[in-house]
């Protein structure tokens, strides 16, 4: 079978789905797009690359697979088979288009070979998000989805600028810049920072993600940051200030999760806190750590859609979003209990699910740098993600005081997708070496030390514990949490109106000013020959008379002859 | 399930767990905490205190705010 590019494929399909009316049609896209992305993908060789010739000269690489980029296009394109199945009952055209070309964009910048294709689709990327989150069609998600772009287009224009200086020195071909520390490499990393969501810069993330459909945010969870982390791998790894960003991000979410009553927001702030891990392991840049790095994205993208898909589909069936208002469903709603649970188990990091597999990695090669204060810390967030995913969530999600709601029957193709992700989850987590065999940098590692096995269960049980303890501080509130989003919804909003009303100050003020110094000036412009002293007499009230304001009729004839002397003396004389 | 049951499943998994530690595990030790039978226990539970009492210190403190906060508040449900 001939190579194709995945994200093209994926890209032909939404064509395909903007122009088909009908949505059985468009069904079969969202099936067949993603699978036969996969397939091709399937069918790759690592070293295939394809080209093409841009405006001068230059070489652009379109496509170009070498390991990191395969296993990155692998889970991509299983997630985008997944999303779109737990998106099929969805009737907005619209949401089932930008579904596609979202995945298919970010297919596009992982296998992207140069600077100019990656900005491209990384641009393209940020558009096609916005759209799941506008389609929600509520007031409260166009105006996150406007803070969203705006975020995204700053981020995308620092990573053009940088791309600028890159291409204009004439590197074309993307490599890695740790250590340049020059302007282009400040200028890409800030715009790569933006969406992996380092903190202060993540705010876009828990503000805009919880706003989604129920299905764009599937989609949402699993690409942006994603990307973003294999940018980082590709280009920043080793870059030693990474570490503790990453720390920072990896307690930041956990503290907030701890607070948050909405759900999505709940579980957004813990995507914050779990690319907090990969962060930190593309700065520590050793092999281990990089294989971590790339190995926890693939199972991030695997549990946390899956965590969206339960959260959305208890949004979808009950109509509420906060704990304050959920509870006691577990009755009603079993499956979506077992299958979130299971995407809870994996996040936390529970032998046999697939989180244990990849987040032990990046703690291990913390502790095998010698990175005491790092280890520990990214031990001490993995608690924070046990406490809030797996037992603060589902406990006043599904258990907890009853509500008395009758939740709404979830449509077949939500609960298979869920299936499938929850398979996937486990299928991982006990085989691993289904992953490890892909990995990058060839690193071997063993998970399943009864050393490893044991720290983790008593390190779970323990914060169950503590959890069990603490339920009745943990309740949902009735707050909303503060975070960097802050300072361009409250003084942001401030200072432009504080700019608009100078202006309008300005303005206004001038155009009084102006008018009375005009009326001040008129006197003095005033025809100058009123001045002069009249050889008549004339009225004591001045009528009007043409002949006072005429040149003689002679001037004009002598006007004239000049002009002809003045054109004949030229055309005789040259 | 009532309190007691669930600190009698606790203490069992956590006895049963130390005795493991002890028998089975040969630690390859980078720092001290790595042989430190039942570390994993106490760092744990105190780390999960921690975060709690952090949290919600800083949440009152700095972070939370009342739900319409900016403006109009989040009426809207999917």
């Amino acid at each position: 079978m001939i190579n194709l590019h995945p994200g093209i494929i994926l890209l032909v399909g939404a064509f395909l789905a903007l122009i088909l009316r009908q949505q059985l049609l468009r069904q079969g896209i969202m099936i067949l797009a993603p699978a036969l992305a996969l397939v091709s993908l399937l069918n790759i060789r690592v070293g295939t690359s394809f080209s093409y010739n841009f405006i001068n000269d230059m070489e652009l690489i379109i496509l170009k697979v070498d390991r990191l980029s395969w296993l990155f296009g692998l889970i991509f394109c299983i997630v985008a088979l997944v999303a779109n199945i737990y998106a099929l009952h969805v009737k907005r055209r619209g949401e089932n288009v930008a579904g596609l070309a979202y995945a298919g964009c970010s297919l596009g910048v992982v296998f992207a070979g140069d600077w100019i294709t990656m900005i491209f689709f990384w641009e393209v990327m940020a558009v096609a998000s916005v759209l799941l989150i506008w389609n929600r069609k509520v007031p409260e998600a166009i105006k996150a989805g406007f803070r969203y772009i705006l975020v995204h287009f700053f981020g995308g224009n620092l990573l053009l600028a940088g791309i600028f200086l890159k291409v204009s020195e004439g590197q074309i071909e993307i490599t890695s810049l740790t250590n340049t520390n020059d302007a282009a490499f400040w200028l890409i990393l800030l715009g790569i920072s933006i969406n992996a969501a380092i903190p202060p810069l993540h705010a876009w993330l828990t503000d805009a993600y919880p706003e989604g459909t129920v299905s764009g945010s599937v989609f949402l969870s699993a690409f942006t940051t994603k990307v973003a982390v294999y940018a980082l791998i590709r280009i920043f790894s080793g870059t030693e200030f990474l570490i503790w960003a990453g720390v920072i991000m990896a307690l930041y979410g956990v503290v907030y999760a701890v607070l948050e009553n909405d759900i999505r927001r709940l579980l957004a702030y813990h995507i914050v806190s779990q690319v907090g891990y990969m962060v930190a392991a593309v700065g520590m840049g050793t092999y281990l750590a990089l294989d971590g790095a790339a190995a926890h994205a693939f199972s991030h993208i695997l549990y946390k859609s899956l965590l969206f898909m339960g959260a959305g589909a208890v949004i979808y069936a009950t109509g509420k979003r906060k704990l304050t208002d959920l509870g006691g469903l577990w009755h009603k709603m079993p499956l979506v209990v077992i299958l979130y649970m299971i995407g809870a188990f994996s996040i936390s990091g529970v032998p046999l699910f697939n989180g244990f597999i990849s987040k032990s990695m990046i703690i291990s090669a913390a502790a095998s740098n010698g990175m005491l204060a790092v280890e520990a810390l990214l031990y001490l967030a993995s608690i924070g993600t046990f406490l809030s995913i797996a037992l603060k969530l589902p406990y006043f999600m599904f258990f907890g005081p009853d509500r008395g709601i009758e939740p709404k029957k979830l449509p077949t193709n939500m609960i298979v997708a869920m299936v499938m992700g929850a398979s996937l989850c486990i299928l991982y987590g006990v085989m691993p070496s289904l992953l490890y065999q892909y990995l990058p940098f060839g690193s071997i590692y063993q998970p399943f030390t009864i050393e490893h096995v044991i720290s983790t269960v008593q390190l779970l049980v323990a914060t169950f514990a503590a959890f069990w303890i603490f339920i009745p501080r943990l309740g949902g509130k009735h707050t909303i949490s503060i975070d960097t989003d802050w300072f361009y919804r409250k003084p942001l909003v401030y200072f432009v109106n504080f700019l608009i009303d100078i202006s309008y100050i300005i303005r206004f003020q001038s155009g009084i000013l102006g008018n009375r110094l005009i009326h001040f000036l008129i006197p003095f412009f005033t025809n100058p020959l009123k001045w002069l002293k009249s050889t008549k007499d004339e009225p004591a009230w001045p009528v009007y008379s043409e002949n006072k304001y005429r040149f003689p009729i002679g001037t004009t004839i002598l006007m004239t002859i000049i002009v002809c002397i003045t054109v004949y003396s030229f055309i005789w004389l040259t | 399930m009532s309190m007691n049951k669930v600190l009698i499943i606790f203490g069992v998994i956590s006895f049963a767990s130390i005795i493991i530690e002890i028998l089975f595990v040969q630690p390859h030790i980078q720092y001290w905490w790595h042989g430190f039978v039942g570390f994993d226990l106490i760092f744990g539970f105190i780390g999960c205190v921690a975060i709690i009492v952090i949290s919600k210190f800083a949440g009152k403190a700095f972070i939370q705010r009342k739900e319409d906060y900016y403006d109009g508040g989040d009426k809207s449900n999917d």
